[in-house]
């Protein structure tokens, strides 16, 4: 029984033991007790990146999933879900989804397409991978993914090949909160045990949107529940505001003076924890650097670290960011009260909207620092301590080549591909793409810029073929050579694992029907047999495609795709799966034979399981003495040794920090006599000081520090607002929930949210009025909404909205019906229709009332990757004024050769590996990095060097 | 609180669970999970909800927050849709669930226009109301309701109030829970924990302008009714509605029509027999004996036909007669036009055969009925608890004058060419009764009305979107019944058409307005 929140004598889930066949009654039936039989199979939402646990009801009848409902077996989200889990349905039984592949019949982007099958899609792609891969052209051939929603498995096809064609989303993401939690512990993700907490410290808004909604949502509210404080910065009004004790809402880009403030007021008080800070903090690598005749004792950082910040009074925080003394004295007496117990996180937010956003993330931690809140109950800990990532079947070697369309010299500490520049990059002709696979992933539509994709897209001595790996159109997908249709949340099998709290798990998405059928004695050849028209999925296609590139094993591409039951076979889904479950996951087989399961039926039987719980603070283990061998301790405690690193099941990616100079590796750091594990960090301790961002052309920013904002009202023309670009709603997730309609019902446009005082400053502006919103490179016409929830002077809108087609094909529930004119550089798209009910398999769809589909904000801004982390920062500075005669809602103008000096200008802010690099990499080898490549790979060429 | 003296005594079978629910604002984070798992668990289709999670913007910067309120029905135990459906397809469970049967609904909406809080709505995919049971049919295997397991932060509660162990029943009796307007005498079963007095009062919020909320459209169309109000809003704090859902007013022109109809059925008949009591008019005259009957047979076929059209399920119109809730007025209604009609047919019958006298002796059940018919529609319109503006102790009287005066002005021309005696003394019915309507009309403008329910229904009437159609009918009533004091025979006999075109417009402004007010 699984008994639910009420407390009741109710249950919210029926019982494991009755999954198999489990009887309800039809709701629609109703009051007649009509009884319905379901198979109850376990999968994985496949909307956010929390990948939240689902139960998919099987009818027995009709062999169709009837609903889904939360798995009350999976650990972070513990059964319960948001608005788009329920909605998955809507996904599976969308009408205008894609069911058959899909080959263009007219030019790219005519919108043309004739169906076509598997073989034809995977011998073309095969022939062209293979061709690139046997003329050493690895690097035309590329991935491009959004949310993957797995942890490793494509990284490792494309290790496979030996090409450098990861690419992500990530640098329009959350690069920058990555980059300032790296600099502190080698990890680029904090993992906040808010449930424990005393404060919560946010400068997100999760509980509505983030890294990793549901399950945060639930451990906030628990935690404020128990007592603790809530701490909320955002400049607009989020649902996370609307629950904080204490709402500031900074001028944008003003985080990081706030923090320090607070950090300040905590040094300057004497309310930090010195014993933590004397034990974790490089503070003497700092000194050593700093003054290498100082004495080195921590008494002299300490009066060092009262100097450091002294500037960053409250008074000084108030000017820069707008919000009163007082309150910023409250809210650092809030902070100084957690204790180890403050559960702080960024995530995008103010750190991806702002010209050195990664020194936000940065400045939070060094409060969690101060305060020695790290991996404590109710504080902060290293992503990778709260994930597992098992060994799979087959670890193909790091590729041997550096992909510089992704890995650009100018960018060496980006923390992820600099995606969004890949059109310039092609114009700027420095490669170009054969194969280019777009996975469940919009850049058209998502990222800057969009008008450049487009014409990249519409070059084919740019990209060669693109491959949309998409289960629905997209603005992307138009733009495609082919559309091969991959499955849903419930039509495929990926495993994952988030760091959601204080605790290791695996989740396991799996293609529902075809587990309920094979529940039933039934042998499926691959999931195609089970889905909806001939929608696969992309383990099985990334086999069949391998196979294809390398069918006799030659290039030694095949072995990795093999079965090791069979040889001479392809790996299967089962197998592969089968073999992590049985092999990877320490208590697996245990648990399993405790229940009569293998341990891939277990899985499948609940979709999750937990590793390990409390997993407490691996940094003060102690490292065991058999690891040490030979060990060597340098001047600042950093243990090195010779002894090999133990096999461990979990991979999930850690940084290398580099060995010593007689080769060993680094193992711990010695504190207080004791060698202990510490961080994955050159120093093995916290850095509060960063060698490598001393050593790679950035001394200024070694220590947190605030860097004023490309957005900062110095840098702004009379005038000129802040535009929050970035904001999420807890119903929509970018472009990928577009095709549930019970989401599109709750939100359907993207008004530009805009203060009553600078609405009545703009001429009396009312709610619904058209405004025209100008950036630096064109504007776009959008609808006003006046409110009082947000910032004077700033105005946002969400990112959701503003989709949009070309032709017949498209989402339309949710997308308005556009064309685009070029003139030379001006791109200009207007709106001919919105949103209609039409006619179609669901009678809903003429039910269709809403007929907004929201402006495509996007496609006006420039290219903005911030110098350091890469990351694209999103805020644009713009003009707000009354539409002009001759405006109509939901136009955008563009002129790209604006967008291209925006790009020069902030490209020669970077400060290049080919000039700064200390050692001759192109990257500090020992920083994370998606595929990481060989070391080999990271020698800058001879014409750089 | 209002408890009326008739009121249904609650179900108390005091073995067995009594369900009720707990929605926790002070958790809630507005994610809308409950919303789509709901569509799911219940198959409700795009356009309508059984629940909705509404949110308010209120203050100013920087002290302003967004506050949620996840509304749906409230489990009354004096639930107003169960005592105004016909046919007991609302009912209640022993349990406390009012729950619905769809196979047996009419599709009249009596339930629409009694629940004060907006909860029902027809289904489009099966034309029968439809609304939150608490998911009974998860209750009734040991399930919890599927906006409760879904919730990510467990705001909403489901649990036995007889239980002292379960939470509901904890929080019940330990903290200080509020319900939707108590004022409606419902006794809610749904209780709300830190909700924003702007959120539970559907009139607190300000509607936004522009057809925008913060991040949908609203939902157009003359009849989709938003919370909110567009000009004055019920709050001394700044409170801006940032989301909502729209809700349809139940009955439409066919139920402004159909009051129009059944006055001139029974006005036709009382003007007639109180011309024939004061001389006026010859029993043995045209008016009465032909006039009168066949009118009114007339215009009650007329009433039964946009009564029926009026239903989602016309095809189950009979249920009321098979299966009658007797405290539902429809019903009543129904037996009371039924009984008149069946009363003019004999005195159709009579005036046939010739016997003439009889038809006098028949006017001893054909007068009560007469009246029933004309006022019964002002009981049908106070069950609909809902309507503020409906629960007015005139409206009876009201709707006996302006019956006297449809019916005076219908046979008007009658007189003039048949019975030219009888003229001048329904010229005086007509004119007398016009000015007591106008008399009423204007006390109903100038009284203030109690609630701001109400209030809010007269401006929408009066200075709303129906005061064209208002201020024209009550000018056309005035001027008809100044056409009755002119010498004039060509304009006495326009106050015909001007007093029922008057009357008309009236009743649908007066029909509409009641029903344009938000209630959730």
């Amino acid at each position: 029984m699984y008994p639910g929140a009420s407390s009741c004598g109710l249950a919210a889930f029926p019982p494991k033991d009755r999954w198999d066949d489990w009887t309800e009654l039809d709701s629609r039936a109703w009051p007649r007790r009509e009884e319905r039989r379901y198979a109850l199979v376990p999968t994985t939402c496949f909307n956010c990146e929390s990948a939240c646990g689902l139960l998919a009801y099987v009818d027995k009848a009709t062999g169709t999933i009837r609903k889904f409902e939360g798995n009350p077996e999976h650990p972070a989200s513990r059964g319960r879900n948001c608005a788009k889990g329920p909605a998955t349905l809507n996904q599976i039984t969308d009408p205008e989804r894609i069911l058959f592949p899909l080959k263009r019949s007219g030019v790219r982007g005519s919108g043309t397409w004739e169906r076509t099958t598997w073989d034809v899609a995977l011998d073309d792609i095969a022939a062209r991978i293979r061709a690139a891969i046997v003329e050493k052209r690895e690097n035309e051939v590329m991935y491009h993914v959004g949310r993957p929603g797995e942890d490793g498995y494509t990284e490792r096809v494309l290790a496979a090949w030996g090409v450098d064609g990861h690419n992500s989303h990530t640098n329009i993401c959350s690069s920058s909160a990555r980059c300032g939690y790296a600099f502190w512990m080698g990890l680029d993700r904090p993992s906040a045990d808010h449930a424990n907490a005393d404060v919560i410290f946010l400068i997100s808004a999760h509980l509505e949107s983030g890294h990793y909604f549901n399950p945060h949502a639930q451990r906030i509210v628990e935690g404020k529940h128990a007592g603790a404080k809530v701490i909320v910065l955002d400049v607009r009004l989020s649902n996370t505001a609307t629950h904080a004790d204490h709402w500031l809402a900074p001028q944008p880009g003003s985080e990081a003076a706030i923090l320090l403030a607070i950090a300040n007021d905590l040094i300057q008080r004497g309310a930090y924890d010195r014993d933590f800070v004397r034990r974790w903090w490089n503070w003497d690598e700092y000194l050593l650097a700093k003054d290498p005749g100082a004495e080195p004792v921590f008494e002299t950082f300490e009066r060092e670290l009262h100097a450091l910040y002294e500037e960053y009074t409250f008074e000084y925080a108030a000017r820069e960011s707008g919000v009163g003394v007082d309150a910023l004295r409250e809210v650092a007496r809030v902070v100084a009260s957690a204790g180890t117990r403050l559960s702080s996180h960024t995530w995008r937010s103010a750190t991806a909207g702002n010209l050195g956003g990664w020194q936000v993330a940065r400045c939070l931690f060094l409060l969690n620092a101060l305060l020695g809140a790290v991996a404590t109950e109710g504080g902060v800990y290293p992503n990778a301590w709260n994930k597992f990532v098992p060994k799979p079947i087959y670890s193909p070697p790091h590729p041997k080549t550096w992909n510089e369309l992704t890995w650009p010299d100018e960018y060496p500490l980006a923390m992820h591909e600099m995606s969004f520049l890949l059109p310039h990059l092609l114009t700027q002709g420095r490669g170009k793409i054969d194969v280019y696979f777009t996975r469940v992933y919009n850049p058209v539509w998502t990222n800057p810029n969009g008008f450049g994709w487009i014409d990249a897209f519409l070059d084919p001595a740019k990209i060669g073929l693109h491959v949309a790996l998409t289960p629905t159109w997209s603005e992307t997908a138009f733009f495609a050579d082919y559309i091969l249709p991959m499955g849903m949340g419930a039509e495929r099998h990926d495993l994952h694992s988030y760091e959601t709290h204080d605790s290791q798990w695996l989740g396991f998405r799996q293609a529902v029907l075809r587990a309920a059928r094979e529940r039933n004695g039934e042998t499926i050849r691959d999931s195609r047999d089970a889905n909806p028209g001939e929608v696969w999925e992309e383990n099985e296609f990334w086999i069949e495609l391998s196979w294809r590139i390398d069918p006799d094993g030659a290039l030694g591409i095949r072995p990795y795709f093999e079965s090791q039951a069979q040889p001479g076979t392809r790996l299967t889904i089962d197998e592969y799966y089968g073999h992590i479950f049985e092999h990877s996951v320490p208590g697996l087989v245990e648990r399993a034979r405790a229940e009569g399961m293998t341990p891939l039926a277990y899985m499948r039987r609940n979709g999750a399981f937990e590793v390990q719980r409390k997993i407490g603070a691996l940094h003060e283990q102690e490292v065991a003495p058999g690891e040490l061998v030979d060990e060597s301790i340098d001047r600042l405690g950093r243990v090195y040794t010779r002894a090999e690193k133990p096999p461990s099941p979990n991979v999930v990616p850690i940084p290398t920090p580099a060995p010593d100079a007689q080769g060993r590796r680094p193992v711990g750091v010695r504190i207080d006599g004791r060698i202990v594990r510490g961080f994955p960090t050159p120093s093995g301790k916290l850095e509060f000081y960063s060698r490598t961002l001393v050593q790679w052309g950035w001394p200024e920013y070694a220590l947190p520090t605030y860097i004023k904002s490309h957005v900062h009202p110095e840098h702004l023309q009379p005038g000129q607002m802040t535009l929050i670009p970035t904001f999420r709603l807890p119903t929509q997730i970018h472009t990928r929930g577009g095709n549930a309609k019970w989401l599109d019902e709750l939100a359907n446009t993207n008004p530009l949210w805009i203060h009553t005082s600078d609405a009545g400053r703009l001429g009396d502006l009312r709610t619904g009025d058209l405004v025209r919103v100008t950036t630096e490179i064109g504007h776009f016409v959008v609808k006003a909404w006046v409110t009082e929830g947000i910032r004077p002077g700033s105005v946002a809108c969400s990112h959701h909205m503003g989709r949009w087609r070309l032709h017949e094909h498209g989402q339309r529930q949710i997308m308005a019906t556009v064309g685009i004119e070029q003139t030379g550089d001006r791109w200009a798209m207007t709106r001919t229709s919105g949103v209609r009910p039409f006619a179609s398999s669901d009678p809903d769809t003429q039910r269709i009332w809403w007929t907004d589909a929201g402006v495509h904000q996007n496609l006006a801004f420039g290219v903005h990757p911030d110098p350091v982390s890469g990351m694209h920062c999103w805020h644009q500075a713009v003009r707000v004024a009354r539409a002009q005669t001759g405006d109509a809602y939901g136009d955008v103008v563009v002129d790209r050769a604006a967008a291209r000096l925006v790009f020069e200008k902030w490209l020669a802010l970077a400060r290049p590996a080919s000039r700064n690099s200390p050692d001759g990499t192109r990257r500090p080898h020992w920083m994370l990095r998606p595929l990481k490549p060989a070391m080999d790979a990271y020698r800058l060429p001879e014409r750089n060097a | 609180m209002i408890v009326h003296a008739r009121q249904v005594p609650v179900d108390d079978n005091s073995s067995g669970p009594l369900w009720a629910k707990i929605i926790d604002q002070s958790r809630c984070i507005g994610c809308h999970a409950c919303t789509t798992a709901c569509k799911s668990e219940n198959e409700v289709p795009l356009s309508v909800t059984r629940t909705y999670v509404k949110s308010v913007d209120v203050g100013t910067f920087p002290n302003v927050r967004r506050a949620f309120g996840v509304t749906r029905c409230n489990q009354c135990e004096a639930a107003p849709c169960v005592t105004a459906c016909p046919t007991s397809a609302m009912y209640r469970r022993p349990d406390g669930i009012v729950d619905f049967d769809k196979s047996i609904c009419i599709g009249c909406k009596a339930c629409m226009a009694a629940c004060p809080y907006d909860a029902i709505f027809i289904n489009p995919q099966d034309h029968s109301a439809e609304k939150c049971n608490f998911c009974a049919h998860r209750l009734d295997v040991g399930l919890e309701p599927a906006c409760v397991v879904v919730c990510p932060v467990e705001a909403l509660l489901v649990g036995d109030m007889r239980d002292p162990a379960s939470k509901v029943a904890q929080m019940v009796g330990r903290e200080p829970l509020q319900v939707r307007r108590p004022e409606k005498g419902t006794r809610p079963k749904v209780f709300y924990k830190g909700a924003h007095q702007a959120t539970l009062d559907p009139l607190a919020a300000r509607r936004p302008e522009g057809g925008l909320y913060a991040w949908s459209e609203q939902p157009t169309g003359p009849r989709e009714i938003g919370s909110g109000t567009a000009g004055r809003w019920n709050s001394s704090a700044a409170a801006l509605l940032s989301y909502d859902v729209s809700h349809t007013a139940p009955w439409d022109w066919r139920v402004s029509a159909y009051t129009w109809t059944k006055g001139i059925a029974s006005g036709v008949y009382l003007v007639a027999l109180l011309l024939v009591a004061f001389g006026g008019a010859s029993a043995s005259g045209p008016l009465w004996r032909w006039a009168a009957p066949l009118c009114a047979i007339a215009f009650l076929a007329l009433t039964g036909g946009l009564l029926v059209w009026d239903l989602e399920h016309p095809a189950r119109f009979y249920l009321i007669f098979t299966r009658p809730q007797w405290r539902s007025w429809l019903v009543r209604g129904a037996f009371i036009i039924a009984a008149y009609s069946a009363v003019l047919a004999l005195d159709l019958l009579v005036t046939l055969t010739g016997s003439g006298p009889v038809s006098l002796w028949l006017a001893i059940a054909g007068t009560p009925l007469a009246v029933m018919t004309a006022v019964y529609t002002g009981y049908l319109f106070a069950q609909s608890k809902a309507r503020d503006l409906w629960q007015n102790p005139l409206l009876p009287p009201h709707l006996l004058v302006q019956s006297l005066m449809a019916g005076a002005a219908v046979l008007a021309p009658f007189a003039a060419w048949f019975e030219p005696a009888a003229f001048a003394a329904a010229l005086i019915v007509l004119g007398t009764s016009a000015a007591v309507h106008v008399l009423f009309v204007t006390g109903e403008l100038t009284l203030v009305h109690v609630t701001a329910h109400a209030q809010a229904a007269t401006r929408v009437m009066t200075r709303g979107a129906y005061a064209r159609t208002f201020w024209t009918g009550a000018a056309l009533v005035v001027a008809g019944g100044l056409c009755c004091a002119c010498p004039e025979r060509a304009i006495e006999l326009a106050a015909t058409p001007l007093v029922l075109a008057g009357l008309l417009l009236h009743e649908h402004a007066y029909v509409q307005s009641a029903q344009a007010v938000p209630l959730a």
